[in-house]
């Protein structure tokens, strides 16, 4: 049973995986241990709608296509890189691909997408938080940096591969369909952003920890914050 | 440094299979010319050193397909890789995915019976001429630009390094190439995921790093049949609806 469930990747002895498991344990207990109170129209986006959705946001990334080729490479090492040098990866070592265990669980990842999709409008509604909290308009630093992290996290879930598929990908036939012309416009423009999916997913991880640090520098009281704009009424 | 005086070290694989039991590297000393790609400094080889060396090449325009080898270590067509772009020691080697008929020549037939065993066009039941947009067949076009060279079945982990029943990226993009055509009645994900190991691939994307005709094999042909797999096979609502769709139109969607 347990041999079903764990796949041989996951059973052989590897440093590099031990290491992920425990930094990711180690993030997930400070973010835990530590939460970020609202400060001045700012919410941390690790606890916006509530640090109960960091599950589905993890499994979103965990899944994910352009992360799985990242940790098959450097984590798993199957293979490390494209040169066929040094390669380390043989028939000793056992290999399951997505065909076994909890790996089965990346063929789900558009149900995933859909929780990220979902999670999507609370950005947003920071966004309209940080630059209405007074009560009239007031355009911060951090209201910019908060409304990059929200467009590079719409741009990264929606340039997902499943989204594409989604949205057209499993058609064969636009031209037989009612609307037909459209939907392969809309298809083509996410298959350009598609393209850079990669990027996006480092690019929105990357950004959301450093407006986690930005705000959790707001709350000890590092003067960082200016203000850019303000309308009052 | 190594590349003095316009000189360059090629180090060419040598083994003929029913001489010796192990490969080795011989190594000549060829002059640089400007432009020259790493075909030129074998053809160089073969035609000042040794006459002896086996090597495939054909077109020498990187339309072909038959001059592909594993240069430093990585999979690529010999007429295609300036001898400017890799320093100074060129280390050339068949690609040792497929079985070796002599030096840096390999047997690669085995693509073509798996090619063949791939379900083949076949056409819905309407009336010919065919009218297809342009929009339609454009998806599967990119597929067509395919010189079958095998540098993504060489590179692929999963066929060099593991023994499953992938059939590896060349064949999955052939697959997809079909799907996607919008005259065709077949769902080849199907045989993909329960007979071809589709699941074996693990998305590391080299297969579409070393493609000469820079086909996105991963992104446009493997991606798209995992998603319709998981249609298939894993999304408990898809495969709802499919059943639903199934039984509306009493189609065999096999």
């Amino acid at each position: 049973m347990l041999n079903k469930l764990i796949p041989k990747e996951l059973l052989e002895k590897n440093i590099r995986l031990y290491m992920f498991i425990i930094l990711l344990a180690v993030a997930a207990l400070m973010l835990v241990l530590f939460p970020v109170p609202e400060y001045k129209g700012y919410i941390d986006p690790f606890y916006s709608p509530t640090i109960l959705v960091l599950p589905f946001v993890g499994l979103y990334r965990l899944t994910c296509y352009a992360y799985r080729k990242d940790y098959n490479r450097h984590i798993f090492k199957h293979p490390i890189a494209c040169s066929v040098i040094g390669r380390l990866d043989d028939n000793k070592r056992g290999y399951t691909g997505e065909t076994s265990g909890i790996f089965k669980i990346e063929n789900l990842h558009r149900y995933f997408l859909y929780s990220a999709i979902a999670i999507l409008p609370f950005f947003y509604y920071d966004l309209y938080i940080s630059m209405f909290y007074t009560g009239s308009f007031v355009l911060r630093l951090g209201s910019l940096i908060l409304a990059t992290n929200a467009v590079l996290i719409t741009l990264y879930v929606f340039s997902c591969h499943s989204f594409r598929s989604l949205i057209g990908g499993r058609k064969d036939c636009f031209s037989c369909m009612h609307g037909g012309k459209s939907i392969k416009r809309v298809y083509d423009s996410q298959s350009k952003i598609n393209a850079h999916h990669e990027t996006l997913a480092w690019a929105s991880l990357i950004f959301i920890i450093f407006v986690d640090l930005y705000i959790r520098a707001l709350v000890a009281g590092i003067p960082i914050d200016h203000i850019i704009f303000a309308l009052v009424l | 440094m190594l590349m003095e005086k316009n000189r360059i070290k090629i180090r060419i694989y040598r083994k003929d299979p029913e001489k010796d039991a192990k490969g080795y590297f011989q190594e000549f000393d060829v002059p640089v010319e400007e432009g020259m790609v790493v075909l030129d400094a074998v053809n160089y080889v073969t035609e000042h050193y040794d006459q002896t060396i086996a090597v495939r090449w054909n077109c020498k325009a990187a339309r072909c397909g038959s001059c592909a080898a594993e240069i430093n270590g990585m999979p690529k067509l010999m007429c295609k890789t300036r001898i400017d772009q890799l320093g100074g020691v060129v280390s050339i080697e068949p690609m040792h995915a497929f079985p070796l008929v002599k030096d840096l020549v390999t047997d690669v037939n085995e693509n073509y019976e798996t090619e063949r065993a791939m379900p083949e066009f076949t056409p819905k039941e309407e009336k010919e001429p065919w009218i297809i947009d342009e929009m339609d067949v454009l998806r599967s076009q990119e597929f067509r630009k395919c010189i079958e060279c095998f540098l993504c079945q060489d590179v692929c982990h999963v066929i060099r390094d593991h023994t499953t029943k992938y059939i590896g990226p060349r064949h999955v993009a052939k697959a997809a190439s079909l799907d996607m055509h919008p005259a065709d009645s077949l769902d080849r994900s199907k045989i993909l995921t329960e007979e071809k190991g589709l699941g074996y691939c693990n998305v590391t994307k080299c297969c579409q790093e070393v493609c000469p005709e820079h086909i996105k094999i991963t992104d446009n042909a493997i991606i798209p049949e995992k998603e319709r797999a998981a249609d298939g096979f894993y999304d408990p609502i898809m495969m709802l609806i499919g059943k639903i769709k199934k039984r509306k139109n009493g189609k065999n969607v096999e």
